[in-house]
């Protein structure tokens, strides 16, 4: 997971920040990073190339920004061009000095109207979404001088432990992941064309519209496995040449962990042609895909002692299911946010799909679609006009 | 005298009255004696120099928000030295000898990417710094602001206008007739020389409370640009400060912490060496620091022998004196091959407060005066717990010797300190009534975990 970066914008109206200067602001995340002494860490190597995080109290990279634009006029930039978005993350990657490398920033845009966008930029490696809105809720609630409850959690054991004695099958890599030209020490995907991020919000009427649609046989899908067989229906469409008949599920796991990369990570093989099936097929396919292919990952990955770099989001087309993060139990100064924006970077050109939960006033789903930006267009147009979302 | 008593005690009361009045003295002569005998007495008590008491002291502790670990600095160091890789590593070396630990601090304009120190910036720091301390000692000894009749504001680095001592007139509104003074420029060793000026106000000032304060700016210092030699001083200064009541009455004799009895000023500025050994200048980009020369060492060496040399026959005993004069004598005029001798400061002194200039500065010093490590022990974990912080480091180490519950009353401390010019100055304190372990002060929450070991070098 280590070339792939979450970012996470929070767009807050005027009376979360009101007053506060960044002082203030510090003050409180300096109490939450006490919590999680991984991500104030840097990462070194061991002697065999291995990468580990030293934690050392280095911190998180804090950014000051400021925009001309009201919050109100900044949103509505964005829905013609989503990927203005990217100014209110940092963008740095791990790199090229791994111990000089944030895995965490942040950064707080102040707006001409007095809103605060807070823009997260969280290395996968350190977690996942779940991992990275919990960060943030923890934020919140240090703000509110509630304690959090929270153990200190210094190294993620591993609960298998691996029985090195047995010779480790030469098996092929799992379809999930893909094997990647070594980085060395710049965590970036490289890309062969530009990924551009576009977003859509579904509300709950389209959404049970979606899902009545696509139900078939009385079998009842999840908004989730709906709209993701919609969405691939439609890429492969735009993809005639290279129908995606391989999908990456990726969805929450069932077992309440600890912080970290626990998503399941499962495959879809789809043996005919996609374009012309009924969506209700595909998303019983998603359905019923409960492989997880996380066991699989691991031996590949211990093949070569962890040297060896890989791609999870973008080896194939890749469905995140983020349904139930909690982006929007973030409250600053028991203020909630206006809007929460999700994005991934360091996406294969594959592409991914992420499914989030929508603002809570309007509920049903955001979708965020990270493709190839020739392809971002026909998409849109193929949703407008087959399924009449915009 | 001893001889004449015991004979006057020897004689029964009828022969001491014959004696009496066979000496045949009348009333004349009886008021002259007495006249004489009075004045004697004024003559001595007016030209007695007046006790100096140090009523209490307070030292700033930083918030810990403000802490730079050495991961942090590197970072910061790498990102802001970004073309200079050889001044990176040379700043890592340094910090991995440094003998600072990872909870010291910088002020907020410092830790920006790169720095911001802006005049507005600085003079916060110095209110924040400055007020809290003399907030601190005002709760602890009582003092209303009226009751302050001089005020010396030592700060090397940073002299705006108004004065920092101005600034603390007008913040706790002092009174119109104060005596206050500003000193800058004067180095790390400032703080010894506010003590002495004002020990001589409260000579010419009867009846007077003195408020000292003694601290270092460092938001407008933080050097910018990659000059190896110049560099130093980021990697070793900190924030700090301390506020220090000291009064010359009579009512304070018993309440006081300590009584000042030395205070003695070595100033080696007229050799051209010593003068240019820690120089402010703009190195070849024009960017402004502080130059420490190589020779610092020995030239620190040196005006240490100086003050020694002054201080040794007011504090030591008899028997040390005299020793070293044999070898001194010895050393002219018979073999000049003898080893000098080094007289034992510890037969002189209960406590050691060495500034905590630098590793280097305390390992020197404990070497030419052959301390222990117990004696230098103040001194290396004020540099641990609070990096150097220039005139007020004195004051932190003094406070760590409290705090271990260590000072008990008729303890000789001995505060050393150097600075740019070159100095080297010494202040001796008597511990006036045993002080019980503090419940506050800067070393309060952390006094447990000291002595630290320090490693040699500090792996990053």
């Amino acid at each position: 997971m280590k070339l792939h970066y979450l970012k996470a914008i929070y767009y807050f109206g005027n009376q979360a920040f009101e007053g506060l200067t960044t002082l203030n602001i510090k003050e409180h995340m300096f109490i939450l990073l006490n919590y999680f002494p991984a991500i104030c860490g840097r990462f070194r190597r061991t002697e065999s190339g291995r990468p580990y995080i030293k934690c050392n109290d280095c911190g998180v990279r804090f950014i000051e920004a400021k925009c001309e634009k009201t919050m109100d006029e900044w949103l509505e930039m964005m829905k013609e061009n989503a990927s203005i978005e990217k100014y209110l993350t940092p963008n740095q990657i791990i790199g090229p000095e791994l111990a000089f490398s944030p895995t965490v920033l942040v950064q707080f845009t102040k707006f001409k109207c007095g809103g605060m966008s807070v823009g997260l930029s969280w290395a996968h490696v350190l977690g996942d979404a779940f991992s990275a809105a919990e960060f943030m809720n923890t934020l919140g609630k240090v703000v509110a001088d509630e304690k959090p409850n929270r153990h200190i959690n210094l190294a993620q054991m591993k609960t298998k432990s691996t029985n090195t004695k047995s010779p480790i099958k030469i098996m092929e890599d799992p379809l999930s992941i893909k094997r990647v030209g070594p980085v060395g020490d710049n965590w970036l995907t490289v890309n062969n064309c530009k990924m551009e991020a576009f977003s859509f919000s579904v509300n709950d009427t389209q959404l049970s519209h979606f899902q009545s649609k696509i139900s078939s046989k009385g079998t009842n899908f999840t908004p989730f496995e709906a709209l993701s067989a919609v969405i691939w229906q439609c890429i492969a469409k735009i993809r005639p040449e290279s129908e995606p008949k391989v999908v990456t599920i990726c969805k929450k796991s069932e077992q309440n962990k600890v912080d970290g990369n626990n998503q399941l990570i499962s495959v879809v093989k789809a043996d005919y042609p996609i374009v012309e099936v009924d969506p209700s097929e595909l998303a019983a396919l998603m359905k019923n895909a409960s492989f997880d292919e996380r066991e699989k990952i691991e031996i590949a990955i211990k093949k070569d002692d962890g040297v060896s770099d890989f791609i999870v989001y973008g080896a194939n087309l890749t469905f995140v299911n983020l349904e139930e993060v909690k982006c929007y139990e973030f409250e600053y100064r028991k203020q909630k946010p206006v809007y929460v924006g999700y994005r991934l970077d360091g996406i294969s050109d594959s592409g991914a799909v992420l499914l989030l939960p929508g603002p809570p006033k309007n509920g049903g789903r955001t979708v965020v679609a990270i493709l190839p930006e020739d392809e971002v267009i026909e998409l849109k147009s193929e949703l407008k006009s087959e399924w009449f979302m915009d | 005298m001893v001889g004449i008593s015991i004979a006057i005690l020897r004689l029964g009361p009828e022969e001491i009255v014959n004696i009496w009045r066979s000496l045949d003295i009348d009333l004349v002569h009886i008021l002259c004696s007495s006249f004489l005998i009075i004045f004697i007495c004024t003559v001595y008590f007016m030209s007695k120099p007046r006790s100096v008491y140090l009523v209490d002291y307070a030292c700033y502790k930083p918030p810990i928000i403000w802490r730079v670990p050495f991961s942090t600095f590197m970072e910061h160091s790498r990102l802001i030295l970004k073309d200079n890789l050889k001044s990176v590593d040379f700043q890592m070396r340094i910090l991995e000898r440094s003998g600072l630990g990872e909870e010291t601090c910088l002020p907020p304009a410092i830790h920006y990417i790169p720095p911001t120190p802006t005049m507005e910036a600085a003079r916060e720091e110095a209110q924040v710094v400055i007020f809290s301390a003399i907030d601190s000692l005002m709760q602890k000894t009582g003092i209303k602001a009226k009751d302050i009749d001089i005020l010396i504001v030592n700060c090397s680095l940073f002299s705006p206008t108004p004065s920092l001592s101005a600034m603390v007139v007008n913040k706790y509104k002092l009174r119109s007739n104060i005596k206050s003074y500003n000193l800058s420029g004067m180095g790390c060793s400032a703080g010894l020389i506010s003590m002495d000026l004002a020990r001589d106000l409260l000579q010419a000032h009867p009846n007077s409370y003195a408020l000292v304060v003694s601290t270092e700016i460092i938001t407008p210092n933080y050097y910018k640009g990659s000059e190896r030699a110049m560099l130093l001083p980021n990697c070793l200064f900190r924030m700090g400060s301390a506020a220090i009541l000291l009064s010359n009455k009579n009512r304070d004799k018993r309440r006081a912490k300590y009584r000042l009895v030395h205070v003695v000023r070595t100033h080696k500025g007229s050799d051209d060496k010593a003068y240019k050994c820690v120089y402010e200048q703009e190195d070849s980009q024009g960017k402004v620091g502080i130059n420490l020369s190589k020779d610092l060492m020995v030239i620190a060496a040196e005006a240490l022998k100086s003050n020694i040399t002054t201080i040794g026959p007011l504090v030591l005993p008899a028997s040390e004196q005299i020793l070293f004069l044999f070898t001194l004598i010895g050393r002219k005029i018979f073999n000049p091959k003898w080893k000098p001798y080094i007289p034992d400061f510890k037969q002189a002194f209960e406590h050691f407060c060495i500034h905590a200039g630098g590793r280097a500065v305390i390992d020197e010093l404990q070497k030419n005066l052959q301390l222990s490590s117990e004696h230098v022990e103040a001194s290396r974990m004020t540099l641990h717990r609070f990096g150097n912080t220039s005139s007020s480091s004195l004051w932190y180490e003094m406070s760590y010797i409290e705090a271990k519950g260590r000072m008990k009353k008729g303890d000789r401390v001995w505060q050393i300190a150097f600075g740019s010019g070159f100095k080297c100055n010494s202040a001796v304190w008597k511990c006036n009534r045993t002080i019980k372990t503090p419940t506050d002060g800067p070393w309060q929450d952390c006094i447990d975990r000291y002595p630290v070991h320090i490693p040699e070098i500090v792996k990053l």
